[in-house]
């Protein structure tokens, strides 16, 4: 019973440590993890509690089971006790009360036989007493011996008749008082009928009795001895005819030993029957013996004694019939214990020497009796209960049980008990067998059902465990989950952390470049160096910045701005950048942005620029010579319409053809298109075509996926994650655009992808379409690459330009001999081979044109500049340089040597390479300023002189102000925008820093060796020319009001701004920095004659220029403090420039501080450069 | 000693400082913005570095002694130390002010304590090898050489 609940339990037990188990092994990982970083107490003790709670509710679990199992097996065990218990308790008490029946009629009918037989002896006697009495009273008192005879004759006679009636009689005595004795006796075993009779000769008949006065007393001694020990008597013996009573034989005289029981008078002392239990040697049984006196007629004496015995053989024969048939034993005992009958074979008397003698019950052979009656005596001893009855159901004889029953039998003077010893197996063995079947079945069955209980239970608990487990399960997940989500918010913390960390050594690093690159005692080698530096560090922080995009863009939290910028621009500064490592690859950048292309769009510029940055290093990276083109084209819908300003009736064709065009783009484009369709979109077209490896076409589609290269090869070569494509779908797609592969002529990759932008409505096209040809322009492109040459000939041929090609050297000299010689020769027919049809068609309008401006642009890399023939070169050159007007393309690498020569020989139009339309514009636009001021002037070499240090100034200011020389309308818009941008405007901030410091470089580059030059040029001027104190002070006369409450910080930030010329005034909370504004407006208005001393050192301008304000401080914070000034600047149409101080690099704080009003935000520790910059473009703009 | 060996032990001990991470590019800004006009002015911004440390620690060490735990009043407190270490330099200092916000953040009493003991580390160690650092350039104006490197 117990054995399926312990393997439950043992179970339970080990589906216990399991779990246990894998929770401990789930957390060994985190642990682990967690210690990437700060271990995380409140975690663990979380994750503790969860592990308890888990093991609790497996106890909780098991206890439940255990309980209901322990319930149910109860409920079965006292089903089955009761069950067991009715069924048997009915059974046995119906049986015992029937057992108990049995027994008694079993007994009861030997006693009844003991009784009929008891009463038939007493009949008997009484009968033989009767007759006796007759017939003595017939012969009384015989005087004769005749008459004595003839008594004892009649006698014989009736008692014959008596005794034959009785075949159960043993014998018949008559013992006269004379002493003469007749008998009749039967002899069962042999079956012979005896008559037995005394010596007459012995007896008077008229002996006298004893006194009948005394007949008591005389009565003892006279019978006895006369019957045992008067041996003198002489007894006969003769044989009887059982049946008749003849004679059969002789009489013979027979010894006192074989004499029969013989009733006396001792036995009658007072007159009354006796009985008493006798043995014979004749008989195995006793004998049972009666005796009754006969009295004279007078009643007065005794004249003789009749004794009957009957054998008790048949009362046995009884028992052993009854046993025979119901099992069991009976035997009759006097009250003192002797037996007298039993139902076995044994004999009943004991064989002593001295005759046979009655025997115990104890005594019998026979083993149950023996057994019987030692137990009884046992357990009663000799107090029998009063009634000598005892039922014992269940007495253990030997080794089996057995029902005893004892009957008492009160007969006066002969008390008999019956006892019947039954086995219990007989009554209920039969019962008590079935019952045990009984039992083991039930056992068995409640077995059974608790098994199935059990199983029951188990599966129904099992649902129960199972929902536990899951809910574990669950308990984990969620603990997983937090987990992750706690990591996450470390990932993101630690991004938020390391962009400031990263971003301030970075700025550090760069911002000590740029203090570096204004030290004056460089070398030129130096100079580059730390250029280049620069450059690397500026890339660094790029990178930095596209990490953190990436993990934007991967989060899903990448919000587009929407603001206007130049594509044109951006673009540009793009393929500055990149074709410096292209020339580097002999592979040649080229940017082909169509006329119609919108100057301005609205959009995330930043994010525009990285879609085209990942492009064109991505080709860069594959493409080991050639070229890449980035084309761009509009499709403006909008425009169009305006632009062709057709009639309505055109308006369908080129709806149509929108249709078309959208069809193959899917019907949400179509839809986003036709919505956007009214705020003027436009969708930008764009290819970065190259001549690289090339995709293969299988691969089209997934190098878009992220982590997915071309070629597995490909991080070998040339490194890489291959996430940059995939930002770059996931930036277009979320310009509403796509990308995708295109197949191409020819080798390489061709990308084709467009965005749809908005295009301000407001603003007016710029576009810049002076018209060259007026002014009589034709160009000489002497380019290296062909690609590029062949465009940009092209697009000027477009914009009615003439336009020469050449390629190398050579074809130059002799393009250039083939212009001028004929001219110069005079001739018209001369000989001159131009390999190009156009050029011999134009010639036709002969010497106009090329005394007019003939431009020729020339790249340096066509001069051999790794010997000195490049001098040759430029003197061959320089024989043109009255006629013609030299555009030089320079390399980024273009020494300095070079430069100087070629601005000695008055060569100044220099760019750098790559040659795009922008810069071909600016070139040409030079070109026609200088010819214009030459033709009315003719003083060249001033306004090239004028023009010089111009530029320089512009030069030296550069890396502090971070303003591109030719407009500076654009920085204040990109400072604009920069200030309309919302949360990312760390990244974009940057990012448009670094797009101004490419600009700052090309152009630097571009006019580096006139910097050179013009920085030699002063000093050697002036002598005593150091540029350091110009450079220095770029603040120079600008009045900062500094709120910050860290004394160091204070400290720190006020040499650096009056380093940089500045005027400081520090206050330490944002109270006083209000009061201190609030107090020179009050002057201000007071004619500002009041100066306070040591806050205002009036000299020009009242109020402050511009506040630097820290966000933390005490009494008022910066926020506060910048919309109490906001507050009272409302009306007045004033706006100090503020900018935050802060320490939090978080954009949510910078987002705080727009708005609460401020203009922008600086991060601690004070990066100078970056500082100087933002101080310039907010004072700058105030400034008219 | 001659004013050749001070400066080379002068120029070792400020490696060291930066190797070891107690000084950061910030406080060769602050060096490169000493000048004539300002001749003290790094040791000048170091005292009050120190002034204001000491002030800001004790502040610390009084609000974080209270029974209930003014978070915010010690967060402001962090954050300012944090800002002017990180305007001296001292990295180190300023990396544990990182940790001790983010304890703040968490309402962590005993992880702020064990912060501020880390903090009064850092901060003697700081001020124990500026101090080196000024007493040696000092030996070296005295010995009528000049500081700068």
């Amino acid at each position: 019973m117990g054995t399926p609940l312990l393997w439950r339990a043992f179970g339970s037990v080990s589906g216990l440590t399991r779990p246990r188990r894998n929770r401990a092994a789930g957390a060994a990982s985190p642990h682990d993890r967690d210690r990437i970083f700060s271990a995380d107490v409140k975690q663990e003790d979380q994750f503790q509690y969860a592990k308890t709670h888990c093991l609790s509710s497996y106890y909780s679990v098991f206890v439940a089971r255990l309980a209901i199992m322990v319930m149910l097996a109860i409920l079965i065990g006292l089903l089955t006790i009761l069950t067991w218990h009715f069924t048997r308790s009915y059974t046995t008490k119906s049986l015992n009360g029937l057992a108990y029946g049995l027994r008694y009629e079993l007994l009861q009918r030997p006693i009844l036989r003991m009784w009929n037989i008891l009463n038939s002896t007493v009949e008997i006697t009484t009968a033989q007493v009767k007759l006796s009495e007759y017939v003595i009273r017939k012969y009384n008192k015989p005087t004769s011996q005749a008459e004595q005879i003839e008594l004892y004759e009649m006698m014989k006679e009736v008692t014959w008749a008596l005794f034959a009636s009785r075949k159960a009689l043993n014998a018949i005595t008559i013992n006269y008082r004379n002493g003469f004795v007749q008998a009749f006796h039967r002899d069962h075993r042999s079956n012979n009928t005896y008559y037995i009779y005394s010596d007459l000769s012995n007896y008077s008949i008229t002996s006298s009795g004893p006194s009948s006065s005394e007949p008591l007393s005389s009565l003892r001694g006279w019978n006895d001895q006369s019957i045992h020990g008067n041996l003198s008597a002489i007894w006969y013996r003769e044989p009887l005819d059982p049946t008749t009573g003849e004679k059969i034989g002789k009489a013979r005289p027979i010894l006192p030993d074989d004499l029969i029981n013989i009733a006396g008078i001792s036995q009658v002392p007072d007159g009354t029957a006796t009985w008493h239990v006798a043995v014979s040697k004749y008989s195995d049984s006793p004998l049972l013996s009666a005796a009754l006196p006969v009295w004279d007629p007078s009643r007065e004496n005794i004249v003789a004694v009749v004794g009957v015995t009957t054998a008790l053989y048949s009362v046995g024969q009884l028992m052993r019939e009854l046993v025979e048939f119901h099992s069991g034993h009976i035997y009759l005992t006097s009250q003192q214990g002797y037996l007298l009958a039993t139902s076995s074979n044994t004999p009943l008397l004991n064989n002593t020497p001295k005759g046979p003698k009655l025997m115990m019950a104890n005594e019998s052979q026979d083993p149950v009796i023996r057994a019987g009656a030692e137990w009884l005596k046992r357990t009663y001893g000799d107090n029998y209960p009063p009634s000598h009855e005892v039922h014992v159901e269940n007495a253990r004889l030997g080794d089996q049980h057995y029902y005893i029953d004892s009957f008492f039998l009160n007969l006066k003077r002969l008390p008999m008990v019956g006892v019947i010893i039954i086995p219990r197996k007989y009554v209920l063995g039969k019962v008590e067998e079935r019952a045990f079947k009984t039992l083991i079945i039930l056992i068995c069955a409640s077995l059974c059902i608790l098994l199935i209980g059990c199983l029951c239970i188990l599966i129904l608990t099992n649902g129960v465990s199972k929902e536990m487990k899951l809910r574990a399960e669950l308990i984990s997940h969620l603990d997983a989950r937090r987990r992750a989500e706690a990591s996450s918010n470390y990932k993101s913390q630690f991004l938020a952390n390391m962009s400031h960390e990263l971003r301030t050594p970075m700025a550090a690093v760069i911002g000590l470049l740029d203090i570096l690159l204004c030290d004056d005692c460089l070398t030129n080698e130096q100079y580059s160096t730390i250029t280049q530096i620069r450059k690397c560090s500026t890339a660094l922080l790029r990178l930095l910045n596209n990490i953190l995009d990436i993990s934007k863009v991967e989060s899903g939290k990448l919000v587009l701005e929407e603001a206007e910028f130049d594509l044109g621009r951006e673009l540009e500064g793009l393929i500055d950048m990149f074709s410096v490592q292209c020339i580097n690859h002999d592979v040649e950048t080229i940017l082909d942005l169509s006329d119609d292309m919108p100057r301005l769009v609205k959009g995330d510029s930043a994010r525009v620029v990285q879609i085209f940055a990942n492009l064109i290093s991505n080709s860069i990276k594959f493409t080991t010579s050639g070229h890449i083109v980035v084309r761009g084209w509009c499709e403006n819908l909008n425009s169009i319409n305006e632009d062709t300003k057709f009639s309505l009736e055109h308006k369908k064709p080129l709806c149509a053809l929108k249709a078309k065009l959208l069809k193959q783009h899917g019907k949400t484009i179509i839809k986003r298109a036709l919505n956007l369709k009214k705020d003027s979109t436009a969708i930008l077209w764009f290819e970065v075509d190259d001549t690289g490896c090339g995709i293969d076409p299988s691969k089209w589609e997934s190098v878009f996926e992220s982590f997915e290269q071309a070629d597995p090869s490909t991080t070998r070569l040339h490194g890489g994650t291959g996430l940059g494509l995939c930002i770059v779908r996931t930036l277009v797609n979320k310009m509403g655009g796509e990308i995708k592969v295109v197949k191409k002529n020819g080798p390489g990759t061709l990308m084709k992808l467009y965005l749809l932008l908005n295009t301000p409505t407001d603003t007016p096209e710029l576009l810049h379409q002076e018209n060259f040809a007026q002014h009589g322009i034709s160009v000489v492109l002497a380019l290296h690459g062909g690609m590029g040459r062949s465009m940009m000939s092209r697009w000027l041929a477009k914009k009615g330009v003439f336009t020469i090609e050449a390629s190398d050297w050579n074809g130059l000299t002799q393009t250039l001999q083939e212009l001028f010689h004929p001219r110069r020769s005079g001739s018209p027919n001369s000989s001159f081979r131009l390999p190009y049809s156009i050029v011999e068609a134009e010639m036709n309008l002969g010497d106009r044109i090329v005394a007019q401006n003939l431009v020729i642009v020339i790249d340096i890399a066509l001069l051999d500049l790794s010997t000195e023939i490049w001098k040759e070169q430029l003197r061959f050159l320089d024989r043109y340089s009255r006629r013609v007007k030299f555009a030089w393309l320079l390399n980024h690498d273009t020494s300095n040597a070079v430069k100087v020569e070629l601005r000695r020989k008055q060569h100044m139009v220099m760019v750098n390479k790559p040659l795009y339309k922008a810069k071909m514009i600016h070139i040409l636009d030079t070109i026609v300023k200088e010819t214009t001021m030459s033709s009315s002037d003719e003083r060249i070499s001033r306004s090239v002189r004028e023009g010089e240090p111009h530029e320089c100034l512009e030069m030296e200011n550069i890396p502090f102000e971070c303003v591109i020389s030719s407009d500076e309308s654009d920085t204040t818009e990109a400072a604009n925008n920069a200030e309309a941008r919302g949360d990312l405007q760390v990244e974009v901030s940057d990012q448009a820093c670094y797009g101004k410091h490419i600009e700052r470089y090309d152009v630097f580059n571009g006019s580096e060796g006139k910097f050179d030059e013009g920085r030699c040029e002063e000093q050697g001027n002036s002598g005593s020319g150091n540029p350091a104190p110009n450079r220095g002070k770029s603040l120079e006369g600008l009045r900062i009001l500094l709120a910050e409450d860290t004394p160091v910080l204070q400290r720190v930030a006020t040499i650096m701004l009056e380093k940089l010329g500045a005027k400081v005034v520090a206050v330490g909370d944002g109270l006083q920095a209000v009061n201190s504004l609030n107090c020179t407006k009050s002057a201000d208005s007071k004619e500002m004659n009041r100066v306070m001393p040591g806050l205002v050192g009036t000299e020009r301008s009242p109020t402050y220029d511009l506040i630097l304000m820290d966000c933390q401080m005490p009494k008022m914070d910066g926020y506060e403090a910048t919309k109490e000034i906001r507050k009272s600047e409302a009306g007045t149409g004033l706006h100090i420039p503020i900018v935050a101080l802060t320490a939090h690099a978080m954009s949510s704080d910078e987002a705080k501080c727009l708005e609460v009003g401020m203009d922008a935000y600086l991060t601690k520790p004070i990066d100078y450069k970056l500082m100087v910059s933002t101080i310039l473009s907010l004072t700058k703009r105030t400034d008219p | 000693m001659d004013v050749v060996q001070l400066k080379r032990q002068l120029i070792a001990f400020t490696e060291l400082l930066f190797g070891e991470g107690f000084l950061d590019e910030q406080f060769n800004q602050l060096q490169q913005l000493q000048d004539e006009n300002n001749p003290n002015f790094v040791a000048e911004v170091a005292t009050l570095f120190f002034e204001d440390s000491e002030r800001i620690l004790n502040e610390l060490a009084n609000n974080l002694d209270k029974q209930s735990v003014d978070f915010k009043k010690v967060d402001a407190h962090v954050h300012q130390l944090k800002g002017s270490s990180s305007s001296i330099g001292a990295q180190r200092v300023q990396r544990v002010c990182i940790i001790f916000r983010n304890f703040c953040n968490e309402r962590n009493v005993e992880g702020c304590l064990k912060c501020l003991q880390q903090l009064k580390h850092e901060y003697a160690l700081v001020k124990s090898k500026l101090e080196a650092l000024f007493s040696l350039e000092q030996q070296i104006l005295a010995a009528g050489g000049s500081p700068s490197i």
